[in-house]
């Protein structure tokens, strides 16, 4: 076989972090795809009694949306070497993903007051799965900010790379879009 | 050189401080590799310890009390969750990846050596879940190690009055964060910390192997962890996912609406990606063994390694071969058979590239070579019972029948195992500085290649006959005659013979550490990196001051022009003598 | 030398075995000889597939064994031979799926004038329905199941009342006519297996699953449940007998119809049946999951706990209400509470094991 060293070349320019993330967030699109696939298959049974969607689920969707974008106001903060602007767009999208995860309980408490209990119905079951399942993946999202955060406000200069905030960012943005398509699913169905 | 302190190419090293950092919470891979495969090899053992009762059973019904029906099938179960998942899974991915990953690419250790440490002890305390429910009242779960509800969740299955189900389910999720944790980690290693030189093509078929199968459990895992999730909701909140009307013990039960069916696609679409996730690195092993015992470079490499690349793709859309009779829509049985038929072509071709290796080469019959060539015929006959089970007409008659315990035991147990053997010798020098013993070996090779194939060969007849699979005893039935009986006692003396054997490996790992010849550096001659670090085994950071630079193919033997019979990959041109 | 030895005789004996194997298919007794022709095909391909890769194999170990200074071949490629070989592969597989694909459109595709006959598992035993007198069957709910109405048939259904059942295993089936089966289950995964017949369907509760075979051979055959169902899968046996049509008429005639079981009084032989009690409880006295109810009644019985206790009326019904109170010794407590049966039902019960320790 050819015999030369050939260049030493990362995958795709990519460091260590960003292809664990985005391995993680492949991994995790495979999970709600299992999920919503069952949703659809199961839904065609004749038990079906559809949930009404609460519409405090939309202002939880506002949310996240602006804690996305607190990140990528932290982002280009980040790339300007503004390091007030980064700790600012951070606390913002820390603010409001701790505001979404505590409506999504509350939507939780006022449908279950309502009646639509956990098994009585496939449908809640599922409304009640998805939301915990996606709400989960962002707390694990949460928990991540709140330790860059930390060394952030602790003077760790490396956590102010746009490399670490845009990851970060990466990851809420990525939560955002699913719970998109999974709110998009279940208000349609 | 100093180690612990030392800081290589600008990455911080892992300084491990004391006893504990070192052997217990280490961050090094070596060890963790090890520590995977001694909780491994201990939850092995217990699996096969569970099957010898069951072996008791059938082959001398009613002698032991203690076996009745409810604890045959919790045997059942645990053996066949066990060894899949927490022996094979675990010591391939876990022990192999480790170990191999960073020394065969030539880099210091994982991507992220932290998480590597969590992945490991997440793995131990699945185990130690899975363990637990042996110990719960009315013990673990005797669902079938495929859990199919009704059954899996329902009060009155063996095991399943108490936590049994709750424990088990629970002890795969963590399994599926361990895997996820460890499974990443050399997905960012392939990746990114290779050598300078080291190219995908370049890479040992193992790391391949490991690397697909890893893609494979991460996108497989999550079918499983949403059915787990699915019937732990099922069982403790009482939801109707997967659970119909129901009538039993003289009632309707509180559940209704639900699809048996939906949780067998979920488990099998996951399970069956499972069987590659053993089957790849096993045929990676044998890809590396044959080529340096056979002193020959592995015949069709850019073949071999598209092959498993489409192993590794289509075995994502055969899962539904495992359910031409389950009551799914029969139509889908043409899509399934057909995908599932043409995934026998990319592995035949594996074993044509493995035996045309062996053509024109210079074979040494070491204890690993032996379990390579056993491999062979043993995989073989049971790849291609797979072709009757696969082609859905076929499978028909042989479907829940002996002929499948045959068959899945061959090519997904026998098959793997003795890859693993033939990789523990062929490693152990590596990991422990000493050769194991020669005669103990080929002992326990001869007991396990012609025990194992006596045990698992007959079973397909009687699968002819029609003897289902999972039967406590055959007594009540005309149709099974005597003999099979007689037969069913000769496998299980077979199999205690197998067990007992077993022990000679373990027995001599233990006195090799101690009292074996010392290994040389390379005591193969293989070219792949692992042996050629500066030191043997290979101390922390594994390269001392200088990371190799690769500059040729793994498998340069019989190299026209060089005196040694195989070039090292780390070797430059100007340097071959 | 010892392994080129040992696996030629390995791999000798594999083939041999074809032919002296004292297990083989089981007498064929239905129209499903097709498919033991695809199994016969696949023995021969992959049979002659195993034969060349293993004989290559061990002419390789004997022709080219280790020699110190020799070197081997160096041929990293051979692309012209892959895709040889490929081709090859890819006719031998071709050679078996057409085969099965061809049979699995026959075993799909059901004959619309077959005898329909309803196949209905439970923990562990099994019961057919025929449609009865007007062809069609009675609507049925999982919701209507009771110890009485075991089929959950809808009382109220005029096309069910003359649907008639066949409770306690045995059905019995015309010779030479084809035979569809609609196949559900009240509690978990079974598989109607007739190794005789070839075919197999799994049941599976809340859905209807389909199966057609036609019997050829007149005879006694046993249903061998073939999906793991729980502690008394291995017992879960069923008897389809092969009549003639004149005898099967008769024999259908003998049946009782939805509407006469309706109005039957408790009967605790036909209790115990259709609870699948026999599976577990043998009325033989053979040992079983349960220990037997012949000649039982009126003995003494060691419990788990240690006391003894008379098998009366009183211990019978305290046993089906609430098993775990009460295990007998050297029994497994794996048995179901039974708490829904009337009194008039538990007694029917007793009355009948009574009668089998007379």
């Amino acid at each position: 076989m050819n015999n030369y060293p050939a260049s030493e070349k990362a995958f795709l320019g990519l460091n260590h972090a960003q292809v664990f993330v985005y391995v993680l967030m492949t991994v995790i699109s495979i999970l709600f795809l299992f999920i919503t696939n069952a949703y659809l298959f199961r839904m065609n049974f004749q038990d079906w009694s559809p949930v009404p969607i609460p519409s405090l689920l939309w202002f939880n969707t506002v949310c996240l949306a602006l804690a996305s974008v607190g990140m990528a106001w932290s982002k280009s903060g980040a790339k300007a070497a503004d390091h007030q602007k980064t700790k600012v767009g951070l606390a913002i999208a820390g603010v409001f993903v701790i505001v979404f995860v505590s409506g999504q309980t509350w939507a939780w408490q006022e449908l279950n007051a309502s009646g639509y209990f956990l098994s009585s119905n496939p449908a809640n079951t599922f409304f009640y799965l998805i939301t915990a399942l996606h709400a989960f993946h962002v707390i694990g999202g949460l928990v991540a900010w709140f330790i860059v955060t930390l060394r952030v406000f602790k003077g760790d200069a490396t956590m102010l790379q746009p490399e670490s905030v845009g990851l970060l960012g990466a990851y809420w943005h990525y939560m955002l879009l699913v719970w998109g398509v999974l709110f998009a699913m279940l208000i349609t169905t | 050189m100093d180690q612990n302190s030392a800081t290589y190419e600008g990455q911080k090293m892992y300084d491990p401080k004391g006893w504990w950092d070192t052997y217990v919470f280490s961050q090094d891979h070596k060890v963790i590799a090890l520590q995977y495969v001694c909780v491994a090899l201990a939850i092995g053992l217990t699996g096969m310890f569970l099957s010898l009762l069951m072996r008791m059973q059938l082959g001398f019904p009613g002698l032991f009390e203690s076996i009745d029906a409810g604890s045959y099938y919790q045997d059942v179960t645990m053996h066949g969750m066990i060894m899949v998942i927490y022996l094979l899974t675990a010591l391939f991915l876990g022990g192999f990846g480790n170990y191999l990953i960073p020394l065969m690419l030539g880099c210091r250790d994982m991507a992220f050596p932290f998480v590597n440490m969590l992945s490991f002890w997440m793995y131990f305390l699945s185990v130690i879940i899975l363990v637990a429910s042996f110990f719960v009242e009315s013990g673990p779960t005797g669902a079938g190690w495929t859990l199919y509800p009704p059954q899996s969740i329902l009060e009155g299955t063996p095991g399943g009055d108490g936590a049994g189900i709750i424990l088990m389910l629970a002890s795969l999720a963590v399994f599926i964060i361990a895997f996820t944790m460890g499974g990443l980690n050399y997905i960012t290693t392939v990746l990114q910390s290779r050598a300078k030189g080291m190219t995908l093509m370049r890479m040992p078929l193992i790391i391949w192997c490991i690397f697909l199968a890893t893609f494979l459990g991460l996108l497989a895992f999550p079918a499983l962890l949403v059915g787990a999730i699915m019937l732990i909701f099922d069982r403790v909140l009482e939801t109707s996912f997967f659970m119909p009307e129901i009538f039993k013990g003289g009632e309707v039960l509180d559940y209704g609406g639900g699809s048996p069916v939906l949780f067998q696609h979920l488990f099998w679409f996951f399970g069956h990606p499972e069987v590659y996730i053993i089957a790849l690195p096993a045929f990676g092993i044998i890809s590396e063994l044959i080529s340096v015992h056979a002193r020959k470079n592995i015949f069709g490499y850019n073949m071999m390694v598209w092959a498993l690349i489409a192993i590794a793709g289509i075995a994502f859309i055969v899962w539904a071969h495992h359910m031409y009779v389950a009551g799914m829509n029969p139509y889908l049985g043409f899509f399934f058979a057909t995908t599932t038929l043409i995934i026998a072509v990319p592995t035949a071709i594996k074993v044509y590239n493995w035996v045309l290796t062996l053509w024109n080469a210079n074979i040494k019959m070491t204890v690993p070579m032996l379990y390579c060539l056993a491999f062979l015929v043993t995989f073989l006959n049971g790849g291609l019972t797979g072709l009757f089970l696969g082609n859905v007409a076929v499978d028909v008659p042989l479907s829940d029948t002996y002929f499948v315990v045959g068959h899945f035991h061959m090519v997904m147990a026998v098959s793997p195992v003795l890859a693993l053997y033939g990789g523990l010798y062929h490693w152990y020098p590596s990991v422990t500085g000493r050769m194991l013993n020669d005669t103990l070996g080929k002992i326990h090779f001869w007991i396990t290649f012609i025990g194992t194939y006596l045990i698992y060969f007959p079973m397909h007849y009687i699968g002819f006959l029609g003897v289902p699979r999972r039967y406590y005893s055959n007594e009540q039935y005309d149709f099974i005659p005597q003999s099979v009986a007689d037969l069913n006692q000769f496998i299980t003396v077979c199999a205690l013979i197998v067990g007992a054997a077993q022990f000679i490996l373990l027995y001599n790992f233990v006195v090799s550490l101690y009292k074996g010849a010392i290994a040389p550096k390379n005591p193969w001659g293989a070219c792949t990196l692992e042996w050629q670090t500066l030191e043997s085994p290979p101390g922390h950071g594994n390269w001392g001051e200088q990371l190799p630079v690769v500059y040729r193919w793994p498998y340069e033997y019989g190299l026209p022009g060089a005196t040694s019979d195989f070039v090292p990959q780390n070797v430059p041109d100007e340097q071959i003598t | 030398m010892a392994f080129v030895i040992v696996t030629a005789i390995i791999v000798i004996g594999t083939v041999l075995w074809n032919f002296v194997s004292p297990w083989w298919f089981s007498p064929l007794a239905s129209n499903w000889g097709f498919l033991d022709t695809t199994i016969l095909i696949s023995l021969v391909i992959t049979g002659i597939a195993f034969v060349l890769i293993s004989a290559f194999i061990l002419y390789c170990v004997v022709k080219f064994p280790y020699r110190e200074g020799n070197k081997s071949e160096y041929e990293p490629e051979n692309p012209a031979l892959e895709l040889k070989l490929t081709i090859i592969t890819t006719i031998g597989v071709i050679a078996l799926l057409a085969p099965g694909l061809y049979a699995w459109k026959l075993y799909v595709e059901l004959p619309v004038d077959a005898l329909e006959v309803e196949g209905v598992g439970q923990q562990w035993v099994w019961s057919y329905r025929f449609p009865g007198e007007d062809g069609v069957y009675g609507n049925t709910s999982g919701r209507l199941f009771s110890s009485k109405n075991t089929f959950g048939l809808d009382p109220d259904d005029p096309y069910g009342q003359d649907d008639i059942l066949i409770r306690g295993g045995e059905v019995h089936l015309p010779i030479n006519n084809k035979v569809v089966f609609q196949l559900r289950s009240k509690d978990v995964l079974h598989d109607f297996y007739v190794p005789q017949f070839r075919a197999k369907m799994d049941l599976v509760p809340g859905q209807q699953s389909n199966l057609w075979f036609e019997p050829t051979v007149l005879g006694t055959y046993e249903v061998a449940c073939a999906e793991y169902c729980g502690t008394g899968h291995y017992a879960m046996r069923g008897v389809v007998v092969v009549d003639t049509e004149e005898d099967f008429k008769t024999w259908l005639a003998g049946q009782p119809t939805f509407a006469e079981t309706m109005n039957e009084g408790a009967n605790g032989e036909q209790i115990v049946q259709t609870l699948g009690c026999v599976a577990c409880h043998s009325i033989d006295g053979s040992d079983g999951i349960g220990p037997t109810w012949r000649d039982t009644y009126g003995t003494n019985r060691a419990l788990a706990s240690g006391e003894t206790v008379v098998v009366d009326d009183d211990y019978i019904k305290t046993s089906i209400v609430n098993p775990m109170s009460q295990i007998a010794e050297g029994y497994a407590p794996v048995m179901p509470a039974y708490a829904t049966l009337s009194e008039e039902e538990l007694t029917a019960i007793g009355d009948y094991i009574k009668t089998l320790s007379e």
